[in-house]
């Protein structure tokens, strides 16, 4: 049977596992380096006892290389050009870069309302061709999803001035959304180059270990893709998203409960719900990039098992940064792992440097072995009362998800029986303060400091499809491609359109060189379209998605 | 600055019928428009999740006769429920303001349902503003209705209360459904003034109606200075609506939302699915983010005969000089088997167009000096034998008019098939039936 690797990269540490089927056959952790990632993943790959490298099926890597460029800002200048039409003032939202604004309406049903200015582009023609080191061009316009035509005459426009440009165009992110649709074009674009070099090293460095197997990414949705079909900007938050793939690939199936990560530095938090995880209504924020990347609905809190405990001699507090291992494991300063450490509630560190570094934290003459309790415990409290806060609002956003049917209203969420999953390093040590806080049951895996490089190794892709049709303007649309094209159908499809957009999802699924498991199929929403009390067509919206999920469970 | 609540429920499976107007395509492109703009993005705007409304909280407002069962009120409960999601937000202070996108809508419902008339069953303004009185204590309550229809349910429903101003600004019932809301309908004796119906000619545009709105309409609130106001948003001024005749622009329906600043705006009419929701709903909402809406435009332009403003400025002298010469006139009736106390009588008809029947109403409420007073209402469809009543007592009601409430309350039973008791003061709310006796609510 053919093995699969799966790496987390970690922002302290990077994970790997070997499986065979649903067994672990060897894992490995290997300190990340934050500016060497390739490194740091091929580093994990060798640390692993891999015989017969052939014989890999599948190499799935969850890593935080889109993530860091774009937080730390480290991507090319990208021209963005913008065709709002009317509408909202662009000033009115926050834009962290800067854009320009062409003349152009689309109108929702994606028809004409104003064409864009010639006259306009031979200026902006002009302008770029005194711009130094014109590389990037991002084109988006409101209601492009539902008409990509003045993306494309402007795309084709500046290509025949600027030949070897790389154009991005807006309506590739199909989904409603025209702020966010700019954003995401943009930030894909400008981590492509970045992504591809990636890529490319990533695959040569294995295939030269004498591996052929594929390599796969993972997806903030929880969903893998091969290496060369993913678009760069949907491998962010890939680390939570593992986390919760882990905790699902080591429970039974359809649980809920919440995943609670304690790393180093942050906790992250996600929701599972009778076994599918909780997918984020809007979509991925990063820094301060608004997104349509799907994702599954996660939280980071910025507190883990090395941050700094802070004091001013009185009072304390958690800092969001560590400096180190916690100090009972010879490290510089005092950590909430202290506290665990101090309590008994974990089996490592030195309890005597524990129980020095606690007391540097009190007056002198109140180091007493109950002040020392108290202090240790009062820590931890601390640290589970900023991940209850957390939970309380990951809970909040499933209960106020949005409806627009009278059905969804009449049939709510069933109320569930959560109990709280955890892993990471420092999950052993709080597991009690948090059971009790929240009144509820925790259970870990088995292998809790490489759950995450599990979670990717264990996921299957996910899938989505969904149809957006006008028979009226003969016109449909794929919202996850922007595939646009002319419907030859009849006004009033019904059966028709299972088939149509079946076959769509066949072709995409092979285009992306995935396996579509466990398929399901959206209901269809069927909107007349009346004109003068007339029907004279339908707009029709439906969707096939396969949910995030695993291909199987951890044998334990 | 505490963020606009949107709660926007376009019930896209719920129709009156698949022409109709009120049928699921009427918010789709509304949700195009506002999912496209990434208003949910914009700084200082906050979405809700719909709420089914509690029972007691509509019988509080409405009597549904025969009984709450019998009547189909699944999607009216849902919006009439987000309309209080969003009062309750409001109510503890979590947003600034907020606006219920919902269907169906609600301005033609009045104190009693016994169907749907004027699309609309549930009073979903109606049911928010007393929900407010009993949870948060609020008092005073303006609300303005901007839909082109008279909005009669709610003029009906507070027709009484002395507590409640109500405005209603409407393309004149000579000329459009439901044919009422003259100047003359000022109120009940308890209440006189408290009503205002301005009827405006077809034709009249944005500058028009900012021009009532600031010489009549705004002076009116001012003065009566409420703890809440509330707009009817019903967006069928627009020029484009194909069942009425106004011409104004979204950006007029902008500047009408900034004029008046209402803590609470919930959508009613507004039939130009393609031609107006969309702008309208957009440029209502960024009005009351306070964001700027100068930027909202819809593809058509005006092309129904405009009514100058001189012309139009007169004429509304008139309707003011009419409004304040109208005189009541009551008509005294102490049955020998109502309370003490002086019972004015105010018999009508209501029509409910989309069945097609007719419902008869003898309206009694108790004259009072200290409060809103007792009111009394017997209701029938003919030919059907079945009579229907209910008691309400109002909100601060005085020691006499509560007993007279309940000596009613307690004498009703046999000769009716079904009776509410509204005490609005106490929020205790009970629905007799021949057949079930007393629920409590």
């Amino acid at each position: 049977m053919a093995g699969r690797v799966g790496i987390d990269v970690g922002g302290t540490f990077t994970d790997a596992v070997l499986m065979q089927g649903n067994r672990i056959l060897d894992k490995a952790k290997v300190p990340t380096k934050p500016n060497h990632l390739l490194e740091t993943i091929i580093q994990a790959i060798d640390a692993l006892k891999i015989t017969g490298k052939q014989a890999l099926e599948q190499i799935t890597v969850s890593t935080t290389l889109v993530t860091n460029a774009i937080l730390q800002g480290n991507l090319p200048p990208v021209e963005l050009l913008l065709l709002p039409g009317s509408g909202v003032k662009l000033e009115s939202f926050p834009w962290p870069i800067s854009y320009q604004i062409l003349y152009g309406t689309i109108d929702y049903r994606g028809r004409e309302i104003n064409p864009p200015d010639q006259l306009e582009w031979q200026r902006l023609l002009q302008k770029l061709h005194q711009q130094k080191n014109l590389s990037h061009v991002a084109i988006v316009g409101k209601f492009s999803h539902r008409n990509k035509s003045h993306e494309e005459q402007l795309a084709h426009y500046l290509r025949r001035a600027f030949p070897t440009l790389k154009i991005a165009l807006g309506h590739q992110w199909g989904q409603s959304n025209f702020y966010r649709r700019s954003l995401t074009t943009y930030l894909n674009l400008a981590s492509n180059d970045l992504f591809g070099q990636f890529a490319s090293d990533l695959e040569q460095a294995v295939a030269a270990r004498g591996c052929s197997a594929p390599i796969f990414v993972l997806k903030a949705d929880g969903g893998v893709l091969p290496l060369s079909k993913i678009r760069p900007v949907e491998s962010i938050y890939s680390g939570p998203t593992a986390s919760v793939l882990g905790a699902m690939a080591q429970s039974s199936p359809s649980q809920s409960f919440v995943m609670i990560d304690i790393g180093g530095t942050t906790t992250d938090l996600g929701l599972v719900l009778s076994g599918e995880p909780l997918i984020s209504s809007s979509g991925a924020k990063i820094g301060p990039y608004s997104t349509l990347v799907r994702s599954l609905a996660v939280r980071s809190v910025p507190v883990g098992g090395d941050s700094v405990i802070l004091t001013d001699g009185s009072n304390f507090s958690l800092a969001n940064y560590r400096l180190g291992p916690a100090y009972c494991l010879g490290g510089p300063a005092p950590t909430p792992t202290d506290a665990m450490c101090y309590l008994k509630l974990i089996q490592y560190g030195d309890s005597k440097r524990a129980e020095q570094v606690l007391a540097s934290l009190l007056q002198p003459e109140t180091r007493t072995p109950e002040k020392l309790r108290a202090l240790a415990s009062s820590i931890l409290d601390v640290f589970v009362e900023r991940i209850v806060r957390e939970i309380n609002a990951l809970q909040q956003e499933w209960q106020n998800e949005p409806a627009y049917k009278v059905w969804g209203v009449l049939h709510p969420h069933e109320s569930l029986n959560f109990h709280l999953w955890m892993s990471g390093g420092g999950a052993q040590g709080i597991a009690s303060v948090l059971a009790q806080r929240l009144h509820t049951s925790v259970r870990m895996g088995k292998y809790p400091e490489v759950s995450n490089a599990i979670g990717a190794a264990m996921a299957r892709p996910t899938f989505s499809c969904t149809l957006h049709l006008d028979t009226v303007l003969r016109q449909y649309r794929i919202e996850e491609t922007g595939e646009q094209g002319q419907w030859q159908g009849s006004k009033r499809p019904h059966k028709a359109i299972n088939g149509f957009l079946e076959e769509i999802v066949q072709r995409e699924a092979q285009e992306k060189g995935i396996v579509l498991m466990d398929l399901h199929k959206d209901p269809f929403d069927f909107f007349p379209i009346v004109q003068g009390f007339q029907t004279v067509g339908q707009i029709v919206r439906g969707a096939f998605h396969v949910p995030p999920g695993v291909i199987g469970r951890v044998e334990e | 600055m505490k963020p606009t609540g949107i709660l926007f429920f376009p019930a896209f499976d719920w129709s009156l019928g698949e022409t109709h107007p009120e049928r699921e395509e009427r918010l789709l492109y509304t949700q195009e428009q506002l999912f496209e703009e990434g208003i949910l993005d914009l700084p200082n705007i906050q979405q809700y999740a719909p709420g089914l409304a509690p029972m007691a909280e509509v019988l509080k407002t409405q009597g549904i006769f025969p009984s709450p069962q019998a009547q189909d009120l699944d999607a009216h409960l849902i919006a009439a429920g987000s309309a209080l999601v969003l009062g309750e937000a409001w109510g503890k202070g979590d947003i600034r303001n907020g606006f219920a996108l919902v269907r169906p809508p609600g301005h033609h419902a009045g104190a009693t349902v016994l169907g749907n008339r004027g699309f609309c069953t549930l009073n979903n303004e109606g049911i928010l503003v007393n929900y407010l009185r009993t949870h948060f204590g609020v008092k005073k309550i303006a609300i303005v209705d901007t839909d082109v229809h008279h909005g009669n349910g709610t003029q009906d429903i507070f027709y009484h209360d002395p507590n409640v101003l109500f405005i209603s600004l409407h393309q004149d019932g000579k000329t459009l459904y439901p044919g009422s809301g003259f100047t003359h309908e000022k109120g009940g004796p308890n209440a006189w003034g408290q009503t205002i119906n301005i009827p405006l000619p077809p034709g009249t545009g944005d500058e028009a109606f900012q021009y009532v709105l600031e010489t009549w309409v705004l002076p009116k609130i001012q003065e009566f200075n409420p703890e809440l106001v509330i707009n009817s948003a019903g967006q069928d001024n627009h020029f484009t609506d194909p069942l009425a005749s106004m011409n104004v622009s979204a950006q007029g329906y902008g500047k009408i939302t900034e004029l008046l600043k209402p803590d609470l705006a919930v959508l009613e009419g507004g039939y130009s699915i393609e031609g107006a929701l969309p702008y309208v709903n957009l440029a209502i909402l960024l009005a009351l983010a306070g964001q700027d809406y100068t930027n909202v435009r819809e593809p058509d332009q005006p092309r129904r005969p405009h009514i100058p403003l001189k012309t139009l400025k007169s004429y509304v002298s008139e309707l003011a000089y009419e409004y304040k010469q109208a005189e009541p006139q009551w008509n005294v009736r102490n049955e020998l088997y109502l309370p003490p106390g002086e019972w004015i009588y105010l018999p009508h008809s209501i029509y409910y167009d989309t069945e097609g029947f007719q419902e008869i109403r003898h309206d009694r409420v108790r004259r009072c000096r200290h409060c809103g007073g007792t009111v009394f209402i017997e209701s029938r469809r003919p030919p059907e034998p079945a009579k229907f009543a209910l008691v309400r007592i109002p909100f601060q009601a005085c020691p006499e008019c509560a007993q007279a409430g309940y000596d009613l309350w307690d004498t009703l039973g046999g000769r009716y098939q079904a009776v509410l008791l509204q005490d609005q003061d106490r929020n205790r709310i009970e629905f007799w039936q021949a057949d079930q006796g007393v629920t409590a609510f």
